[in-house]
């Protein structure tokens, strides 16, 4: 049996080497995308789809540096002036010129509140766009912003005249853009084909056609990979990795990724306001177990409510360390003992850390009930009063730009929508960080921030979370930190 | 016989329109979809300003009246989440429900009938037994686990079926058994009630005293009387077979409605929910009057008007 | 199968009689919490025996017990088929009687919220109300007691359209009895027969009908064991750890094929016509 069973793989293999190239790369997403127009959705399913159509104004490279794409250089003309140098030589799929009037128009598209994009805060900073010389764009910002950048990386540049042409529901259904794929059909809820374009200005893509199919079901993504149905599959979970592992003809891409899995602890309702019964929940969570036994090791440690992946993290601040007997300690002190703790969550998040958190909690005296919400509804709580946010919550948190004031800012600053608390000085201090431009400072900025946080302990960080993809052994590629799927980087290797 | 049509088709309207304009407000009272729509660092400012931007801060009875002077221009209007047309988006995806729906129809009677004719004529015996736990597995599984199974036996193991997807026929086979395991029960059961009704009746005996065999018998005369209570089955089965295959769709990845339905209705995409729930209680509607339709053709002696 | 107990009839009765003690004594029965994890004890096969315990059935993503699990989600699993079905007995024979006695416009309103709520797939209804309401073990049986009662309905009205012609009945009325006392005194009593087929084949369906919302997230919620939730759970570890979903799934088929056994044969004993064969 075995023997057959090598002989087999051997045949596979030869039929394999014997071929040429590897014209179709298909790959089973998690769901269908939303929208193709790169300025509407931002879900991760529709970003990787539509990112290899369009070309962005800068991009990361794999070390996650910023670099150029579509601009080939940039400098501050003043804290809130940016000047970018456009490429001349880049055209789009139809074969006009792309101009830097089309890099003003896909800024100012984005940021029109009329154009009610759902990416419109990732971009609001920006206040004014121009064309300031033949091949040179100038960018305004309300302030001196150090995001600016990072957050451009995402920018996808589209071409002024076919939008204006089509119209924007047109143009969603038909995008065209400057990238190495074009869209050739999108049969929505089926599979959406993209074909390589002719003269690609970055060089020769590395498939024909790409095949993106929706399979929400991760058992039946698994099948689709092991039965080679799907070339590379997204969205595994720690669990189906381990499974894999085992199994010969697959290889698992995992890599760290900026996203950091938390525990939200709400300090202005309920029990959780005591601060002794927070610092004893951060005692209480035993992450090195949930990393070692729950993510199977995709996943690594974090001191703070940051990801090492983005600027800002600061490996000094102590976190606290797996004590349950001090934990008991602090709620007894605090008179918590017996407390009901609202565990608010919905189906997209890991159910299992949910229930493994609530036996923690439950073994130092803490009674969680665990409420199960759908998403809509649960974002309607978690974001409405303290009241209503429940006393704690987890959350996997990625601002797609690798920087502390996508994260901490909005999950902390007073008056944001997620925050649930309010500290003058951790708002000073993450302010003057978004305000500055020099990095010294913003570092500085951001110890004091997190040690206030340390301290205060409206959150804890619980680890680095992993994004993992299945796929067949000869696809190389390299994922990186922050979730980019672009298939001009990968290759078939037979 | 058309007045009777006629009145059938007006309270059908009636329920139709109940249908919509109850999910209109139970989609409502549930919140609406702009938290969903905006990137996770907004702010509450550029929230509201969203909402607005939508339409979402409207009183209920203005978007109610909106959407029903959409409605009667047949505008389904457009998709929030998805910024195209609703009718864009839910059209495409009827051909593959009713595909499925009807595959899952084909493999329910192709198994069910048989099953449900060969439990009446051994009735009582082992083969009866037998016959029915086989029938009644297909309907106490849950779909989620012999779905799951079915792919890795017939699309991983063996490499037969294609694991997921709607590409090909081959793509349905799986599918189809899997819903229509759900239905092919109750046809089995249906049927065998019918048959063993019409068995013990007097002119089945004279056919039998004729010397007709049992075979000819069911063939020439039972099966055309016990088909009435199975097309009602059929007919009455409709809705769960077109919007109520979530399940089987989301473990295939089948490109259907009741998929398309449960994420819209998670993703609060009022108008697309809308125009699913129209789409399958008018075909429910309209199946049921075909149903009614089609006993008078199987059946002379049934007068519609009675 | 034939209206006397056979051999076969009662080893099916045992068999439900022997879930349902199960269910009762779950407390008792089960050789540990169900609850308790232990996460370095996650996915082990049946027949583990560890320094923490030996687990018959092994354990499932948490670490948990399976048997002590699959022994307490019998529990849950019958008690939501219970009272749902209890629930849309109650509501849809009401409505049945009532469009079967007044007939008229009630009827023909009765009937047609019947087919209103035929019409809307159960489980599209369910998700609606699970967004509204959120899902809990309360707002579950009204979802599905609150969709599955026209299936009553329809029966109840058919046989209590019989029964009222009969002239025992019409006696009845004549000597000044209410409605309500006639409905529940006469009509009832001879209409109880086919409402309890539905009813045994509706258990069986509810029982599978909470472990589809399991499988979206909606049903009896973690970490309280149904069969449903465990085995949406252990789904995604068909390959990895079968037990998670090869036990509860024999129980459920088990318990559901014995349920529409057990109907099937309260059917052929209470239909007067195979009961005169």
């Amino acid at each position: 049996m075995r023997l057959t069973c090598s002989i087999a793989v051997a045949l596979v293999l030869l039929s394999g080497a014997a071929r040429a190239e590897k014209d179709t790369l298909t790959i089973d997403l998690v769901a269908d995308a939303a929208t193709l127009d790169p300025q509407i959705q931002w879900d991760s399913e529709s970003a990787s789809v539509y990112r290899n159509i369009f070309d962005n104004l800068v991009t990361r490279d794999q070390s996650g540096k910023i670099v150029p794409q579509v601009a080939t250089a940039w400098h501050y003309a003043n804290d809130t002036t940016v000047v970018f140098d456009i490429r001349s030589d880049i055209k789009f799929q139809d074969g006009t010129k792309l101009t830097p009037d089309d890099v003003v128009f896909s800024v100012k598209r984005v940021t029109d509140p009329a154009f009610k994009s759902p990416q419109l805060s990732q971009f609001d900073q920006i206040v004014g766009a121009e064309v300031s010389g033949p091949s040179q764009v100038t960018l305004h910002t309300k302030t001196p912003y150090p995001v600016l950048l990072a957050q451009l990386t995402k920018l996808s540049v589209i071409p002024q005249a076919t939008v204006q042409k089509l119209g924007d529901t047109a143009f969603n259904q038909h995008p065209l853009g400057s990238g190495p794929y074009k869209l050739r059909d999108w049969s929505r809820g089926v599979q959406i084909t993209l074909d390589a374009q002719d003269g690609y200005w970055r060089g020769k893509p590395p498939f024909k056609t790409v095949i993106f199919r929706p399979v929400t079901d991760v058992s039946t993504r698994v099948a689709d990979l092991r039965a080679g149905r799907a070339d590379i599959v997204r969205g595994l979970g720690p669990d189906q990795a381990a499974s894999l592992k085992t199994e010969k003809g697959l290889q698992l891409l995992g890599v760290p990724t900026e996203r950091v899995a938390y525990i939200f602890i709400n300090p202005q309702s309920g029990p959780t306001k005591d601060v002794r019964v927070r610092r004893a929940i951060a005692m209480a969570i035993d992450r090195d177990t949930i990393i070692s036994a729950l993510q199977q090791g995709y996943g690594k440690p974090v001191n703070e409510v940051l990801s090492p992946a983005d600027f800002g993290y600061d490996p000094t601040i102590e976190p606290y360390p797996f004590d349950p007997d001090a934990a008991r300690k602090l709620v007894k002190e605090a008179g918590a003992e017996g407390a009901e703790l609202t565990f608010l969550t919905a189906p997209a998040y890991d159910r299992r850390l949910n229930e493994a958190v609530q036996q923690m909690l439950g073994d130092v005296g803490l009674k969680v009930s665990i409420t199960m919400l759908d998403l809509p509804t649960y974002l309607k709580r978690r974001q409405g009063t303290p009241e209503e946010a429940g006393s704690i919550s987890q959350g996997r948190w990625s601002c797609s730009c690798q920087d502390a004031d996508g994260v901490i800012w909005p999950l902390f600053h007073t008056g944001s929508i997620w925050s649930k608390y309010s500290n003058p000085k951790f708002d000073a201090a993450v302010d003057s960080a978004r305000a500055t431009l020099d990095e010294k400072q913003r570092l500085a900025d951001y110890h004091t921030a997190f040690e206030i946080l340390r301290e205060d302990v409206p959150a804890i960080g619980l680890f680095q979370d992993f994004a993992i993809y299945g796929a067949r052994p000869q696809l190389k590629w390299t994922p990186t930190a922050d979730e980019a799927f672009f298939v001009m980087d990968m290759h078939w290797q037979e | 016989m058309l007045r009777h049509l006629g009145s059938r088709l007006a309270q059908a309207a009636i329920a139709s329109f109940g249908v919509l304009t109850i999910v209109f407000f139970v989609m409502r009272l549930s919140g609406d979809p702009t938290l969903l729509l905006v990137p996770e660092g907004a702010s509450r400012e550029q929230i509201a300003e969203l909402r607005h931007e939508l339409g979402f801060d409207r009183p209920l009875i203005v978007q109610y009246g909106a959407y029903l002077g959409d409605l009667l221009r047949l505008d389904l209007g457009e998709s929030l989440v998805q910024r195209a047309p609703v009718a864009t988006i839910v059209g495409h995806r009827i051909p593959y429900t009713l595909e499925l729906a009807g595959g899952a129809l084909i493999a329910a009677l192709g198994i069910g009938l048989p099953a449900g004719v060969a439990m009446a004529v051994w009735r009582g015996g082992l083969i009866e037994r037998g016959l029915a736990a086989i029938v009644l597995a297909g309907q106490s599984l849950p779909t989620f686990w012999s779905g799951i199974l079915l792919i890795l036996l017939f699309g991983v193991l063996l490499g037969w079926l294609p694991t997921s997807g709607a590409d090909s026929l081959a793509s349905l086979v799986m599918p189809s058994v899997a819903l229509g395991a759900l239905t092919m029960s109750t046809f089995a059961r249906m049927t065998r009630i019918a048959v063993l009704d019409e068995l013990q009746r007097d002119y089945v005996t004279a056919a039998r005293a004729r010397g007709l065999s049992l075979a000819a018998t069911i063939a020439r005369h039972v099966a055309r009387n016990a088909a009435i209570p199975v097309v009602t089955v059929a007919a009455l089965e409709i809705g769960n077979l077109l919007a109520g295959a979530v399940i089987v769709e989301t473990v295939f990845a089948w490109p259907g409605i009741g998929q398309l339905a449960i994420q819209s209705i998670q993703a609060r995409d009022f108008l697309v929910v809308q125009a699913i729930v129209l789409f399958v209680s008018l075909t429910y509607i309209g199946m049921n009057l075909l149903a009614d339709l089609a006993y008078v053709a199987i059946d002379p002696r049934i007068r519609l008007a009675a | 199968m034939t209206g006397r107990l056979t051999a076969f009839t009662w080893v099916i009765l045992g068999l439900l009689a022997a879930f349902a003690f199960m269910a009762i004594a779950a407390p008792l029965v089960a050789p540990y919490d169900p609850l308790r994890q232990s996460l370095l004890l996650r996915l082990r096969p049946p027949g583990t025996v560890t320094r923490a315990g030996s687990f018959l059935l092994g354990t499932d993503d948490l670490g948990r017990d399976l048997l002590s699990r699959i022994i307490f989600g019998a529990r849950a699993s019958f008690e939501v088929a219970m009272l749902s079905v209890s629930v849309s007995l109650v509501v849809g024979t009401a409505l049945g009687l009532c469009a079967g006695w007044f007939r008229g416009w009630t009827a023909i309103l009765i009937m047609r919220l019947v087919d209103t709520m035929l019409s809307i797939p159960a489980i599209l209804l369910a998700v609606l109300t699970v967004a509204v309401l959120g899902p809990s073990f309360l707002n579950l049986i009204l979802v599905l007691g609150l969709t599955r009662w026209p299936r009553y309905t329809r029966v109840a009205y058919a046989s209590t359209l019989q029964v009222a012609s009969l002239p025992y009945i019409r006696a009845a009325e004549m000597a000044g009895a209410g409605p309500a006392r006639i409905l529940g005194r006469h009509v009832l009593p001879n209409i109880a027969g086919p409402l309890m087929v539905v009813a045994t084949t509706e258990f069986g369906l509810m029982i599978l009908f909470e472990a589809g919302l399991s499988f979206l997230g909606l049903g009896i919620q973690p970490p309280t064991p149904s069969w449903g939730s465990i085995m949406s759970a252990g789904r995604e570890y068909v390959a990895r750890a079968w037990w998670m979903t090869v036990f509860p799934g024999l129980c459920l088929f088990v318990v559901v094929l014995c349920i529409n056994l057990s109907g099937d044969w309260l059917r052929d004993r209470l239909d007067p016509r195979s009961r005169a064969r």
